[in-house]
């Protein structure tokens, strides 16, 4: 498939649908204008941009963080000091080198993503944990769904505020994965997605927008972005680095 | 309580590797042997990144083996992980079936030494990968592992624990081995470890409810699962006489001291921690799918049973026997087109050749010799060629210098003397030579008759004609 073929600088007649949840409450107010400023462009530019509702927020987080923290904690089960990863030195017995090994190797994020994932996939939490969120997960899916009979994309934050400072929300994790909030569920509805750049804030830092599609339909969302940027001037800026 | 008062309960978990030319999930080849880690690929390896394909042909065949033995077939089935550490698991896991196996509720009969039948059931066939082999260098250099094996498909068969004896449990095992090899989805050679079985035996008093199992892992041989079995069971009688109980845990057989031994590492029951694996799409299946293969399934022992007592009249026994192995079975149908002889061949199969490979500690695929030259044997006996003695003889130099019968009767000089010049030579020599057995023969002692012959085939070496021999004798000596 050749997807060059799909940047079109023509959005006439396409239907994108705006869900408030996306910016309600959480959401920092330069975000939410720079939005509704690019709603507002793909109007003018002759697109159909209507309110709508999308109301998965409030589980995608943890139905995102239980589903990738079990695959992770499975995936990386192969660095184990056998065949790849970092092996540790100090061991007499097998058990020492899978278990040295991968507390020596694996840095705390990752450790406490396995920790999460084994938890939720344990006899006795599975139903609890993996299932529920498997259900959830095929919930989203059906709200996705029914949106796309509708709207041709859905338009939302791809982040909810502009950069934190690096590890500034290194010790509070659940904070820091509350800046995912906004494109988990498309992750947990298998669908495509791009984060397509649209303003500065006031300190300077990139804020961009999240178009999402329905499955294969990848090309809808080149030719809205290819569009967009065609039609405005901010791939020109360049983000300042603060220290 | 005497030991008669228990009943030994057996389920037994079958593994057979399938034959398929590549593996479950990679296009590697599934051959056996091979300098170690020269058949393996990112997939089978588990290199980070790399992602598993379902092998077709896989689930064709564990539906086959699942069709063969009455089982219902699973439409929408997944592929789980199993999640444990191991040196022979590249990734940490297994990828195999867990609440959703591709077949279940099946049964299989078996015939039982007193000519019974018995159903066993059976409560699901599932599909999974083999894991690699572990090498441990016996100078203590460590361990190597090998990843040829790591990916060649399995099917697990699942019983029910309804065996009541380790004869049961070998003749279980037996029959599934030659299902599978009828339908060609395995070769099931057992000295390569592509027919393996996890034994569970538990004992109850008669009556009681079933007690608590152990399980002996990876047994390879019928002989060591049936001493394995009868040690484990009177261990447990043992135990239990003596007011103990029986732990619910993995033993290890132990083939040259006949013991049990409980393995290590007993302290953390494994929590396998099963998950469809998210890399693999479900295995949906239609009626028609299911259906096409059913229809193209081989005709299988039960019926080639059939046909034998209905078409050749062999009797119950030499129908259960020449059927209850594919090799057996298609050795007899090549013979017969070679002598048309059933019984006779079925009788040779039976006896003769099932000693031979009992007495070699062999099975029925390793027979150096085929159908054909077996028919070839038949006919030479029964064209008068050669005596049944000396096809006995034969038989032994097919199996240990395999070439066609005739060659061998012709290069040994083992052809009958069937002339009746040269048999008349011999009998009047004998006959001059035991005055005696003349008298008794005419006194009506038949049994001088059968000494005089023997004393002729002893002289020929087994070579004269015996039905010539016979009635020379009589006429000659009604001559004398």
């Amino acid at each position: 498939m050749d997807y060059t073929k799909s940047l079109v600088n023509d959005v006439k007649g396409m239907k994108i649908g705006l869900p408030r949840e996306f910016l309600a409450e959480g959401v920092s107010e330069e975000v939410r204008n720079a939005i509704l400023e690019v709603a507002e462009k793909y109007r003018e530019l002759g697109a159909e941009v209507e309110e709508c509702s999308l109301d998965v927020g409030k589980y995608s987080l943890a139905t995102y963080y239980i589903i990738a923290c079990a695959e992770a904690s499975s995936n990386l089960g192969r660095f184990d000091g056998i065949r790849y990863g970092y092996r540790t030195e100090n061991f007499e017995n097998l058990k020492d080198i899978y278990k040295n090994s991968r507390s020596e190797g694996f840095g705390p994020e990752v450790k406490r993503r396995i920790i999460l994932g084994t938890y939720v996939l344990s006899s006795g939490y599975y139903d609890a944990y993996y299932k529920k969120a498997q259900k959830v997960r095929t919930f989203i899916k059906n709200e996705y769904d029914k949106l796309f009979e509708k709207y041709d994309l859905i338009l939302t934050p791809t982040s909810p505020t502009t950069a934190f400072k690096l590890g500034e929300k290194s010790n509070n994790p659940l904070e820091m994965y509350m800046a995912d909030i906004c494109t988990v569920s498309v992750n947990i509805a298998g669908l495509p997605g791009m984060n397509v750049p649209a303003k500065l804030d006031s300190n300077g830092l990139p804020i961009g927008f999240l178009l999402v599609g329905n499955s294969f339909e990848e090309e809808k969302i080149f030719r809205a972005a290819y569009t967009y940027e065609q039609n405005t001037n901010f791939r020109e800026n360049k983000p300042t680095f603060k220290k | 309580m005497a030991k008669e008062d228990y009943e030994t309960i057996i389920g037994l978990e079958v593994h057979c590797e399938l034959s398929t030319k590549t593996k479950i999930f990679c296009s590697c080849p599934t051959d056996f042997g091979g300098e170690p880690n020269t058949h393996c690929c990112p997939v089978c390896m588990a290199l980070p990144g790399s992602l598993p394909v379902l092998n077709e042909k896989v689930v064709e065949y564990a539906v086959k083996a699942g069709l063969a033995t009455n089982c219902e077939i699973t439409k929408v089935s997944k592929n789980d992980r199993k999640n444990y550490f191991y040196p022979d698991l590249p990734k940490s896991y297994q990828i195999s079936q867990f609440d959703l196996p591709l077949c279940h509720d099946g049964k299989v009969n078996i015939e039982l030494e007193n000519g019974e039948e018995k159903v066993i059931e059976i409560e699901r066939i599932h599909i999974e990968e083999d894991a690699g082999k572990l090498n441990h260098d016996e100078y203590g250099r460590g361990s190597f592992v090998d990843l040829n094996r790591a990916g060649v498909p399995l099917i697990e068969v699942v019983s029910r624990p309804d065996m009541r004896s380790a004869e049961e449990a070998e003749t279980y095992m037996r029959k599934l081995k030659s299902i599978f090899e009828y339908i060609e989805v395995s070769d099931c050679k057992m000295q390569e470890g592509s027919l393996r079985a996890d034994v569970n035996v538990s004992v109850r008093k008669k009556g009681d409810k079933l007690g608590t199992r152990t399980e002996m892992k990876n047994m390879s041989s019928f002989r060591s699962i049936v001493r394995a079995i009868k040690y484990e069971a009177s261990r447990q009688i043992e135990v239990l006489e003596e007011g103990g109980v029986i732990h619910q845990e993995t033993l290890r057989w132990d083939d040259i001291s006949g013991k049990t031994f409980p393995m290590r590492d007993k302290e953390d029951a494994q929590d396998y921690r099963y998950f469809p694996d998210p890399d693999l799409a479900p295995i949906i299946l239609t009626d028609e799918y299911i259906d096409n293969i059913r229809n193209a399934l081989p005709e299988l022992p039960e019926s080639r049973k059939k046909r034998y007592l209905s078409d050749y009249e062999l009797s119950m026994k030499a129908a259960n026997i020449v059927t209850s192995s594919k090799y057996y079975s298609n050795m007899f149908e090549e013979a017969i087109k070679v002598c048309n002889n059933p019984k006779s061949v079925s009788n040779w199969i039976m006896s003769d050749i099932a000693r031979i490979l009992n007495e070699k500690e062999q099975e029925p695929d390793e027979i150096p010799f085929t159908g054909e030259e077996l028919g070839e044997l038949v006919k030479l006996i029964d064209d008068g060629k050669i005596s049944s003695a000396i096809a006995k003889k034969v038989l032994e130099e097919m199996f240990e210098n395999p070439k066609s019968p005739n060659k061998i009767v012709e290069e040994k000089g083992w052809i009958q003397i069937s002339d009746e010049g040269a048999i008349k030579e011999i009998v009047t020599k004998i006959l001059d030579n035991n005055p005696q057995s003349i008298i008794d023969f005419k006194a009506g002692k038949d049994k001088a008759l059968g000494f005089l012959v023997g004393q002729a085939m002893k002289e020929t070496k087994g070579k004269a004609n015996p039905q010539l021999l016979n009635k020379m004798f009589k006429e000659e000596m009604d001559k004398r």
